[in-house]
């Protein structure tokens, strides 16, 4: 374990790529200014995936990497719906999923928004429309914002719910 | 004989169906009049979930099988419907009444049922777990899936080759590239090419990379779910580092599109230094880890697979190698040309899972090291051929196999069988002995695929 201390305390904070950084600092004071004013603090994440290739899930986990740190923003994933202030949807809407996320939407507290995560469930993914898919989410769910992309990374995923948190 | 896949075709007036052994084939030719066959399930346990599918997707009657219960098709789902067939057309279908699902459950007294899922608490992909409980201790365990059925099979019917790999890439995002390398070989061999030496390097250099994202992402996970943080803390950096690589190479985080027939540069004296700085960090990683006695005390003799049983379940990849198997896609000229060496353990537990993928990333970073060489070939292709054809590839989960018919120049039949769906199959085997606080760590040890395994 010594050697582990050791390497952390040579190593300090992860500033690999200064544009980048400055950048991805600007967003994150952004960030934590609005999730201060409107939800007290913390913002709540319920993730919901409802058909997705894994990738979006992969680069939500990405965010909690020394990297992105996404919980230092007072933005955190939470184990429960009942725990959530937003839904974020990541997947094309399967015919076997849909009734277990509407069932997971009923179950979060009121105020309440949902996000749709990459290109899936909005239908914009290479996949076609069939028997399977319910997809696009808006005939089912009221989505208030949509982050782009086949997966969207870490950064736009950041991007994506500070313009969320504009909107509102 | 080692089962890999079983399936059915449909061909106007009968049924084909497909049985892949390791080295034979066997089909069957079933009249649509009488669509019933015999199950393999009594010597191959794994065959059910295959001939459960078919008997969703197209109707086929499974005579002697222990387990007729629907496998694809969910409570909604209409249960007169089989969308497999060639004549099945409708693009939306409407829920059906809710029927019931018949779980496998141990009762008496004082046994109690816990259902998990299918939305999990964490960051991850749907899928249902059913236990029987006798207090802490797990008793018996059902893996349901099929939650993520997006019906792929049916959607790249109709398409060209070309037009089907975007679909194709994307069915499991952690196997992005093991998918494209497999529809790679068909398409060489549809067209009748043989692959030059340098495409199939630069592309088995990437598959490497994208082994080492997902078992490092892995090595970070295993230990947090046994309370361990600071492992993931480690391990997220390097496949968060590895991961820009793969973007830097390919232009997308994931591989998405990178297997191509472009020559592309790359810098090796670069990338040389990149794989030593890795290979060092690993080194440190795993000199750390192995030293955390309670971290082991988790891993040892959890979730143990025994070598008879992961024979019996025709398991393969990682969960197979851990329990003693030889088995692996990569055991052939090209790869141990560069450097390739089968790692196994013989436990067969978390903890032989878990340094299997250890010894696998150092394998890896030596096979990238092999592979770096400047040279370039074109290829032009000719016409893809009608036919049936079928390839293999070893992804970082285990061996996948696709096979895809081609008439008229476009796809016939799609069928792939995700590593996944073999191993998800001797899950439960891992469960018994063990508590359900321990389900979570078991489950990650193997890793499987929720989308790939439910297309």
């Amino acid at each position: 374990m010594i050697k582990f201390w050791k390497k952390r305390i040579k190593l300090g904070t992860l500033t690999e790529d200064l544009e980048f950084d400055t950048q991805l600092n600007e967003i994150q004071k952004e960030i934590k200014d609005h999730v201060h004013k409107k939800f007290a603090g913390s913002l709540a994440i319920r993730m919901v995936d409802s058909g997705s290739c894994n990738a979006c899930e992969a680069e939500c986990n990405a965010l909690s990497n020394p990297y992105y740190d996404l919980e230092r923003l007072g933005i955190y994933f939470v184990a429960s719906p009942r725990h959530a202030d937003v839904m974020l949807l990541s997947g094309i809407m399967t015919f076997n999923m849909t009734p277990h996320v509407l069932e997971a939407y009923k179950q979060i507290p009121e105020p309440k928004w949902v996000i749709t995560l990459g290109d899936c469930p909005a239908m914009q993914a290479p996949f076609d429309k069939n028997f399977a898919i319910k997809s696009p989410a808006e005939e089912h769910l009221p989505v208030a914002h949509h982050i782009a992309g086949c997966p969207p990374d870490p950064k736009e995923i950041i991007k994506g719910i500070l313009s969320f948190l504009r909107k509102i | 004989m080692r089962l890999i896949a079983r399936y059915a075709k449909d061909r106007g007036n009968d049924f084909e169906i497909v049985t892949i052994y390791e080295h034979e084939v066997h089909k069957e030719a079933v009249p649509k009049a009488d669509p019933a066959i015999k199950t393999l399930a009594k010597e191959h346990p794994s065959a059910i979930w295959f001939e459960r599918k078919m008997s969703d997707d197209f109707g086929i009657i499974i005579k002697d099988a222990f387990d007729k219960r629907p496998l694809v098709h969910q409570e909604r789902f209409p249960h007169t419907v089989y969308p497999m067939l060639k004549d099945f057309k409708e693009d939306v279908l409407e829920f059906a009444e809710y029927i019931p699902y018949k779980y496998e459950a141990i009762r008496g007294d004082g046994i109690f049922q816990v259902s998990v899922g299918p939305i999990h608490a964490g960051i991850i992909e749907p899928g249902h777990f059913h236990f029987s409980q006798a207090g802490e201790g797990i008793l018996h365990q059902e893996v349901r899936h099929f939650y993520k059925y997006r019906g792929i099979e049916k959607m790249l019917e109709g398409k060209t080759l070309f037009d089907a790999k975007l679909i194709i890439e994307r069915i499991s995002g952690n196997e992005s590239i093991a998918y494209q390398i497999a529809w790679r070989d068909i398409l060489f061999s549809a067209c009748g090419n043989e692959l030059p030496l340098s495409l199939r390097k630069r592309h088995a250099f990437l598959l490497e990379l994208e082994r080492i994202i997902h078992h490092v992402t892995d090595l970070g996970f295993i230990p947090n779910d046994a309370g361990f943080g600071a492992a993931l803390a480690y391990a997220s950096k390097l496949s968060e580092e590895a991961r820009r690589k793969m973007k830097e190479l390919t232009g997308h985080r994931f591989g998405f599109g990178a297997i191509d027939l472009e020559n592309i540069f790359y810098d090796t004296a670069s990338l040389h230094e990149w794989l030593a700085e890795l290979e060092e960090n690993i080194i440190f990683f795993e000199d750390w880890i192995i030293d955390i006695p309670s971290l082991w005390d988790r891993f040892d003799t959890t979730g143990i697979l025994k070598t008879e049983k992961a024979v019996k379940y025709d398991t393969v990849g990682v969960v197979a190698r851990a329990s003693g198997i030889m088995l692996d896609r990569r055991a052939e000229p090209f790869y141990l040309e560069h450097g390739f060496e089968m790692v196994t353990e013989i436990n067969g537990d978390v903890g032989a899972r878990y340094k299997v993928r250890m010894n696998e990333v150092k394998n890896s970073i030596k096979i990238m090291q092999h592979l770096l060489v400047d040279n370039t070939a074109e290829v032009e292709l000719n016409k893809v051929k009608d036919g049936e054809y079928m390839s293999f590839v070893e992804s970082s989960i285990g061996e996948l196999f696709m096979a895809i018919d081609i008439k008229d120049g476009r796809i016939n039949r799609f069928f792939v069988r995700d590593p996944s769906f073999m191993n998800w199959q001797a899950l439960h085997l891992m469960m018994p002995n063990n508590i359900i606080a321990d389900f979570p760590l078991i489950n990650k040890s193997c890793d499987l695929s929720y989308a790939g395994n439910d297309l």
